[in-house]
């Protein structure tokens, strides 16, 4: 037993320092870092480009790293979010997930995709035994690295000038900020200190993990489970817990290491997430500051009905053309970013409409994909009743999800979701008997009725018109009763609520139906693709969605229509330039336009109309009416669908 | 006189150390305007915050048709038929003007949400559009409407949930003369006239245009500094001492020395110039 406590201990105290840093920087600015364990892997790369490629020593590499770097990338972090300080709460979880997923494509770019080993700062091969145990240098110099880290920043919060104003900015930021302690500053220090550790974690666990892109940030989520274990608020709390995770974990392994039991091990940081936030329930409160928080503007379109004229004119026209024009394989694209586009319209109806942000979009369609080849792989005429049968599936998880977490504010409801995506990674899509395994599951002959779907041409037209109407059915749930209530809610929640409108049910219902929605996508996805890899509906892709749909414009059908367009880019044959650069290239853009529902096209398009009346020097009052707008005036001039 | 339809006892709200209501009695009769007037921080909006539940009182209780509400979700209190406005707009924006009087019927029918009764609501919504003069505005949004037009709107948003109980804050600010008369006669004849078929409602009106209040009120609570310092009749009301020593200061008889701010001042005068004529 011992040897797995030990092994325990040491995993734990990774996690303690990850979830240190999350919830200092929540505590005192009010900003939930998803993007942490790309911070750590971007810092523990850097070091190892210090020490390993550059061969400093270990004595200016680590100074280097830890007082230069990292407060440095620290300070840059607290700048941007700084400024999204005032925004509502599904603004701020857009940029830090638009900077977790600049973290995990820029580092590839830079320091090359393939996994490296890294040694130890510790000696790599001095160890000693304790009772019979044999403890290496590394995890004990980890675990006493991990304790005075800690200490200290236990020492500094608890006696230093710096931790009376963290306390009283805590305790209420405008007051605080009324008696002169500098709430900014003590969100730099806070910053600062934060990023410190996430460098160390980052190094940490790369000496265990080895440094490779795509695990890295996911390991940093297992201090999340501990950081809600505080309440995002005890520190002492949130560090016991990872402790406590780490030795469970390690423990488990005494009982066995492969099979279900392996899977679950990977996985209880995640239930343990997920069944924190639902304990905890409303005990869970955000830490805001009391300014009125700037939402995103949105308006029940005026030019609802002109555009839904221009598109429909376009998509006849595209429809027509398209099919007979280009070849079979980019027809076959075509389709497949169709389908994408219709699980896309659901993260727009969710995140632009109701302000939820859910990152399990593509968990549901993986389930619509995966219970459709299953039903209909074989005899493709059961693919109505794969559809059914995913419906019936997704619903009820979507409801075991939401009930709990919609009563919560919206960062909650995110972690929720995430947990949950998280969770079909590891126990449902990995698993071979419903995955497929390393080859997949096939769906080829699907038919509704007489219809059949082989052909690239019939699954075009198939996808068309389900975005068609799933585009018009979110509309027309827009124009209607639903539609007034998400939005009287967001534009005025006391007068909503005192005429006795409760959102809890409607968001409730909302969800449910995105989630359904969003395995029928999946399933029109399974006849696209013909071979499914449920990687390709795994936690990660349910991110890339969401951004995609946020720089398209939450607020739009187009911009669903956008993320479907971004997909087509990723599937057409181009130079692999643009299928390395294209996520980075989002992720900033994300972190730019994430304040603007309308997203980057509309954001563009004010941009170039000013500047066009600028140069043909219009009067000063076009100019005042053609201003680029934040979202805060969008809303008195922009209209949309 | 009948049983209150709201009668609240003792409220108490404590923010920190300020102390915004202490012990207050208000009763609201069933039927007719009842005024609540008291100079500014007096505690008034704090109090339409403890009726509408947004506030939860550190003491108190509050009674609507017998039954003790004080637990109660502003949801649930605006299901039950009170229904209110803000002495600082609070519109849906976002919605024209049609939109807004068409949510918050919405809201208030059980099943609205599924569009039930969908032809009953838009006649309703017509209806009090017509009303309330709003035809030229119907759809507008209702962020770029001026001030006067969106306290029509609140007022017909509030009336769109057939309330029992309207609760009006200060519902005459922000309008000019005329739109001031023609408000009081549409007042007088919303407690006037039935709601398709429910009764007319009871009105709580919080007004710092006291020559208006005294007008359209039957009865009259004033508060100050979170007390209740009187209660009756425009009449009695008008003349208890501690009344005018709230709007004219602490030696009431004395004008010169009148509490006079700016906006008090304001007030005095106009309570003076009542007391004049009488």
């Amino acid at each position: 037993m011992l040897p797995y406590i030990v092994l325990g201990l040491f995993a734990g105290a990774i996690y303690a320092l990850a979830s240190l840093g999350v919830v200092l920087t929540y505590r005192t600015t009010g900003f939930f870092n998803f993007a942490y364990g790309g911070e750590a892997m971007f810092l523990a790369y850097v070091f190892w480009q210090l020490r390993d490629r550059w061969h400093l020593s270990q004595w200016i590499s680590i100074p280097l790293l830890l007082l230069v770097i990292a407060p440095i990338l620290g300070l840059i972090l607290e700048g941007v979010f700084r400024t999204m300080a005032s925004r509502s709460a599904d603004v701020q979880i857009v940029v830090a997930l638009g900077t977790l997923a600049f973290f995990t494509s820029f580092v590839p770019i830079v320091f090359g995709g393939t996994p490296h080993p890294l040694q130890s700062i510790f000696s790599p091969t001095a160890s000693f035994t304790v009772s019979g145990t044999i403890v290496t240098a590394n995890q004990a110099g980890t675990i006493v690295l991990v304790v005075a880290a800690g200490a200290l920043l236990f020492a500094l919060l608890r006696w230093s000038r710096f931790g009376t104003a963290t306390r009283a900015v805590v305790d209420n930021r405008d007051l605080a900020g009324l008696i002169g302690v500098n709430a900014n500053r003590v969100g730099q220090v806070a910053w600062i200190i934060a990023t410190m550790f996430a460098a160390l974690a980052g190094v940490l666990l790369s000496v265990q993990e080895n440094l490779v892109t795509y695990v890295l940030p996911f390991l940093v989520l297992y201090s999340f489970a501990p950081a809600i274990l505080g309440r995002l608020t005890n520190l002492p709390l949130a560090f016991a817990g990872a402790i406590a995770l780490g030795v469970i974990n390690s423990v488990l392994q005494k009982y066995g290491s492969a099979g279900f039991v392996a899977k679950l091990e990977g996985s209880i940081p995640y239930l343990a997430l997920f069944v924190l936030l639902v304990a905890y329930g409303k005990r869970l409160v955000e830490v805001r500051s009391s300014v009125r928080l700037i939402t995103g503007a949105h308006v029940i379109g005026d030019n609802t009905k002109r555009y839904a004229l221009v598109g429909g004119a376009l998509a006849v026209i595209g429809g027509t053309v398209l099919p007979q024009t280009l070849g079979a394989s980019t027809v076959g694209d075509l389709a497949q970013a169709m389908a994408y586009a219709v699980v896309a319209l659901t993260v727009v109806v969710l995140t632009g409409w109701t302000g939820q942000i859910s990152l399990a979009q593509m968990s549901f369609a993986g389930i619509g994909a995966v219970v459709a080849a299953h039903i209909a792989g074989t005899h493709g005429g059961l693919f109505p009743l794969a559809i059914l049968v995913a419906v019936l599936i997704s619903v009820p998880v979507s409801l075991l999800i939401g009930i709990p977490s919609l009563r919560l504010s919206g960062l909650f409801l995110a972690l929720a979701t995430m947990a949950f995506a998280l969770l079909m990674d590891n126990l449902v899509f990995s698993s071979n008997s419903i995955g497929g395994g390393l080859t997949g599951l096939n769906l080829t002959a699907a038919k509704i009725g007489p219809l059949r779907f082989e052909s690239a041409q019939s699954q075009f037209y198939l996808c068309g018109v389900a975005l068609i109407v799933t585009a018009f059915g979110a509309l027309w749930l827009r124009q209607g009763p639903v539609g007034r209530r998400l939005q009287m809610v967001r534009d005025a929640p006391d007068a909503a609520a005192t005429l006795g409108a409760s959102l809890t049910l409607t968001k409730l219902a909302v969800f449910a139906a995105c989630a359904a929605v969003a395995s029928i996508g999946g399933a029109l996805l399974a006849i696209t693709q013909g071979t499914i890899a449920p990687v390709n509906f795994d936690s990660s892709h349910s991110l890339a969605l969401l951004l995609a749909v946020v720089l398209g414009g939450r607020s739009l059908i187009s911009g669903a229509v956008f993320a479907g367009g971004v997909q087509l880019v990723q599937l057409l044959p181009l130079n692999a330039n643009v299928h390395t650069y294209l996520p980075l290239g989002i992720a900033v853009s994300v972190i730019m336009v994430a304040r603007e529902p309308e997203g980057l096209p509309r954001v563009s398009l004010q941009q170039l109309r000013y500047c066009s009346a600028v140069l043909y020097r219009r009067r000063m009052r076009e100019l005042l009416r053609l201003r680029p707008t934040t979202a805060r005036t969008a809303h008195a001039v922009g209209s949309n669908v | 006189m009948s049983e209150s339809l709201l009668a609240a006892r003792g409220l108490t709200i404590r923010f920190g150390g300020l102390v915004a209501l202490n012990e207050v009695d208000l009763d609201v009769a069933p039927s007719g305007i009842t005024g609540l007037i008291g100079p500014n921080g007096a505690g008034k909006t704090t109090l339409f915050n403890v009726i509408t539940g947004l506030l939860q009182p550190t003491a108190g209780d509050v009674r609507y048709d017998g039954r003790d509400i004080v637990r109660w979700s502003p949801q649930r209190r605006g299901r039950a038929g009170i229904a209110r406005t803000f002495q600082r707009l609070d519109l849906f924006v976002g919605m024209s003007v049609r939109d807004n009087l068409r949510a918050s019927w919405e809201a208030s029918v059980p099943g609205g949400i599924f569009g039930r009764h969908a032809r009953d609501g838009a006649a309703l919504v017509d209806a009090m559009i017509e009303r309330l003069g709003l035809e030229d505005v119907a759809d507008r949004r209702a962020g770029t409407l001026p001030t006067g037009i969106g306290r029509m709107v609140e007022l017909g948003r509030a009336l769109c949930t057939r309330p029992r109980l309207l609760l009006l804050d200060e519902p005459s600010s922000g309008l000019d003369g005329t739109e001031t008369a023609r408000f009081r006669d549409l007042l007088v004849e919303i407690t006037g006239t039935a709601q398709h078929d429910r009764p007319a409602p009871a009105v709580l009106l919080v007004e710092h245009d006291v020559r208006l209040v005294m007008e359209v009120c039957e009865q009259i609570t004033v508060l100050d500094f979170g007390q209740q310092i009187a209660r009756g009749t425009p009449q009695e009301v008008r003349h208890d001492p501690a009344v005018i020593a709230a709007y004219l200061g602490d030696s009431g008889a004395e004008l010169t020395g009148a509490r006079s701010t700016e906006l008090t001042g304001a007030r005095s005068t106009e309570l003076t110039g009542a007391r004049s004529t009488t």
